[in-house]
């Protein structure tokens, strides 16, 4: 990054060092996760809703013997307009590996990789900061062949308790003081 | 199954074994480094501890061996003798003689004479000059060498290998289900022996973390004089059931609270010898600890024929720690009140005393024994004295489970937590005060749907109402704290052993699944928590 910053300036002859994402859509824009943090991406699994999660969590799934979270930014973000929800349809899931554990991000069409320089990366200007996504998700906005393309950082969006959006409730106190 | 007598020989050759080569090392080191004091401590060492564990299991030749060689090493070490000369011989003689006399207990064979070793250390001990004939002084050059037959394991190999386990049971009924469904023949047999051989490779792994739960009990009398000590109160302790075998992992979770509830005993329950020859029991307190079998469980029970748990004063307690009104207080039986020594906070101890006033209560027990699916009991008479009653899983791989429905989706309840199952047309139902009853075997339960259960936010349950309940109604009644609760859901699907895996992060917040297991068709099967069902009830009702 520190790199990059510095060679945008002198307008480097040697090949700008490119970066990789993973790009899916979401309501109507394009968004990326840099591919280092993404796992896998598969056709969703079998879903088990999972009671007393936030609605954007869509519930469990067996991903090779590993029971992981699947959530669905969309809803996160209240991007749908009026589409169907996602559990109806075929989708696929990005495995994204997000501090100690895995976890599943539902996206309605197939992902696609995408190699773009570093520098067409630029930091999220400031009036997104009133949308739905907070700029804090944001790691910039990438501009490539007349796409726009949002860059998600993903282990911000991804802490627990994002996630969980936890509040203490009575009745789990108990519970918790076992660990 | 193995006798423990057999047992506990098999440890003795093997550490017997592993003692002989390290004196073996040892001595050469120090011939080498007379001046070391390194192998000396360790020759010292390893010599009271062979001494110590071929007295314990009545080879008294051997210990009275390992016992002088013991004494010329202290001499050794205290400068008193010098390692060197004759004494090199005489040692190395000894620890040769220990090597064949350990080897003959292993054959089951006549121990060798040692008559000339003894009276040799002897006379170093007295400072004489050894009288060694040629076949001692001759290096024995026949020497066998020898590996033990067992193993150490690391806990943490066991653990990885049950975890392969579980998840290789889990593909295993995938790959049985789908040649059942795909109904080829050939894939079908294949699918069966993969059956045999995994459920057999699961009950081996499960076999070898098996410990005996004497390896717990046996450290108890010197914890129980301790505390005896401390309270001034005469104590005996009787032991039984040692040789009934648990899983490590479950024995090391209990150790806590095992230890909780014979201080417990002994703090609260056993009176001091004045107070017992005054209501006329003998002076000296008496403590039991015993396991047993029941069924696939374990039962460890802490028994005391102390004072007893005054049912009033726990009432009245619990009324003033506010953990029920005074209403419900004076209407509870005496075991409902009882299970309320496991809330948390609840401490019946007046002043906190060093002993059993650790600022850990019940509770806390009653938390280890809930996490690994177990149950907790109490009974008691006053004046006769308490019990604890510990219902342990065998082995936390696998565990019972019925399998039922709920919203077209499958969930699972650890049999351990289950009573009974019932199936109830509206009418046997009962609206009262808002909340279904039910009468099971003459006792009136409540009764919850668990959708509503699951799906309500944080405000109370709606009031109930049979005009809603259609057609007969599938409930399981769970049973956790001496506290009994229905729970309607969609349809009973059928039993199953099931091999739970930890919910991950950052689900495990919630606390009401104890895990997830996968059914041999792929589906994701939530198993939920009765303890946590039962306190979002409690604090939910209508």
């Amino acid at each position: 990054m520190v790199q990059t910053e510095s060679g945008g300036e002198r307008k480097p002859i040697v090949q700008e060092a490119l970066v990789q994402l993973i790009v899916f859509r979401l309501g109507t824009e394009e968004y990326g996760v840099r591919i280092e943090q993404v796992k896998e991406v598969t056709i969703t699994p079998d879903i088990a809703r999972m009671p007393k999660t936030p609605a954007f969590v869509k519930g469990i799934a067996n991903l090779r013997g590993d029971i992981i979270a699947i959530i669905d930014l969309e809803e996160r973000f209240s991007l749908r307009r009026g589409k169907a929800d996602v559990s109806t349809s075929l989708t696929y899931t990005l495995a994204i590996e997000a501090h100690d554990y895995t976890i599943g991000i539902v996206v309605r069409e197939v992902p696609q990789p995408l190699s773009l320089p570093v520098s067409a990366i630029e930091r999220a200007p400031e009036f997104l900061q009133d949308s739905n996504i907070q700029e804090k998700y944001i790691e910039g906005i990438a501009r490539f062949d007349s796409r726009i393309i949002i860059v998600l950082d993903m282990m911000k969006l991804l802490t627990p308790s994002e996630i969980m959006q936890l509040n203490p409730r009575a009745e789990s106190s108990t519970a918790r003081s076992r660990t | 199954m193995r006798s423990r007598e057999q047992e506990y020989r098999e440890i003795f050759m093997a550490e017997a074994l592993e003692y002989y080569d390290a004196m073996s090392r040892h001595i050469s080191e120090l011939e080498k480094n007379p001046q070391s004091e390194q192998p000396l401590n360790e020759l010292f060492r390893l010599m009271h501890n062979l001494k110590a564990n071929a007295r314990a299991m009545g080879y008294m030749d051997l210990g009275e061996v390992a016992h002088r060689m013991e004494t010329i090493f202290g001499l050794i070490r205290s400068k008193e003798k010098a390692f060197s000369g004759s004494i090199t011989g005489v040692l190395f003689g000894g620890i040769d003689t220990i090597g064949a006399m350990i080897r003959a207990i292993g054959e089951n064979q006549e121990l060798p004479n040692a008559e000339s070793l003894l009276e040799n250390l002897e006379r170093l001990v007295r400072g004489e000059e050894p009288i060694l004939t040629d076949e001692e002084v001759a290096v024995d050059d026949s020497r066998k060498l020898e590996l033990s037959d067992l193993v150490y394991i690391q806990i943490k190999k066991l653990d990885h290998l049950l975890n392969l386990v579980g998840e290789l049971i889990i593909d295993r009924d995938r790959i049985f289900t789908l040649g059942q469904e795909i109904g080829n023949p050939a894939l079908q047999s294949a699918a069966a022996h993969l059956f045999r051989i995994a459920d057999e490779l699961q009950y081996s792994v499960m076999d070898a973390r098996l410990v005996n739960v004497g390896s717990l009990f046996n450290k108890f009398p010197r914890v129980v004089r301790d505390v005896a000590t401390t309270e001034h109160k005469e104590v005996n302790l009787s032991i039984s059931g040692q040789d009934i075998q648990i899983d490590r992992n479950i024995l090391q979770i209990i150790t806590d609270s095992l230890l909780h509830l014979v201080r417990n005993a002994i703090g609260h329950g056993i009176e001091t010898p004045e107070e017992r020859i005054k209501a006329g029991k003998p002076p000296v307190g008496e403590v039991a600890l015993e396991a047993a079998i029941e069924r696939d469980d374990v039962l460890i029970q802490v028994r005391d024929d102390g004072r007893g748990i005054d049912v009033e004063k726990v009432r009245s307690k619990a009324v003033s720690r506010g953990l029920v009104n005074a209403q419900t207080a004076a209407s509870l039986s005496a075991p409902a009140v009882r299970a309320l020594l496991f809330e948390p906070g609840f401490s019946m101890a007046e002043e906190v005393t060093e002993i059993s006033g650790r600022g850990v209560g019940l509770d806390v027990v009653k938390l280890a024994i809930d996490s690994m699916g177990g149950q907790l009991r109490v009974d008691s008479e006053l004046g006769k004295g308490t019990t604890f009653t510990l219902v342990l899983p065998t082995s936390i791989a696998v565990k019972g489970a019925l399998l039922f429905e709920l919203e077209e989706r499958s969930y699972a309840l650890l049999l351990m937590h289950i009573d009974s199952v019932v199936s109830l047309w509206p009418e046997e139902l009962h609206v009262v005060g808002g909340m279904l009853l039910a009468e099971v075997q003459g006792e009136n339960v409540p009764v919850v749907g668990l959708r509503q259960l699951l799906h309500s936010g944080d405000e109370p349950l709606a009031s109930a109402d049979t005009e809603e309940l259609i057609g007969r109604q599938d409930i399981i009644i769970v049973n956790y704290n001496n506290r009994r609760l229905g729970l309607i859901v969609d349809r009973f699907l059928r039993q199953q052993n099931i091999v739970i895996k930890p919910m991950t992060q950052p689900l495990d917040k919630i606390d009401l699944f104890g895990g997830v297991t996968l059914l041999g068709n792929g589906q994701v099967c939530l198993v939920l928590d009765v303890p946590a069902l039962t306190r979002v009830f409690l604090a939910k009702r209508p």
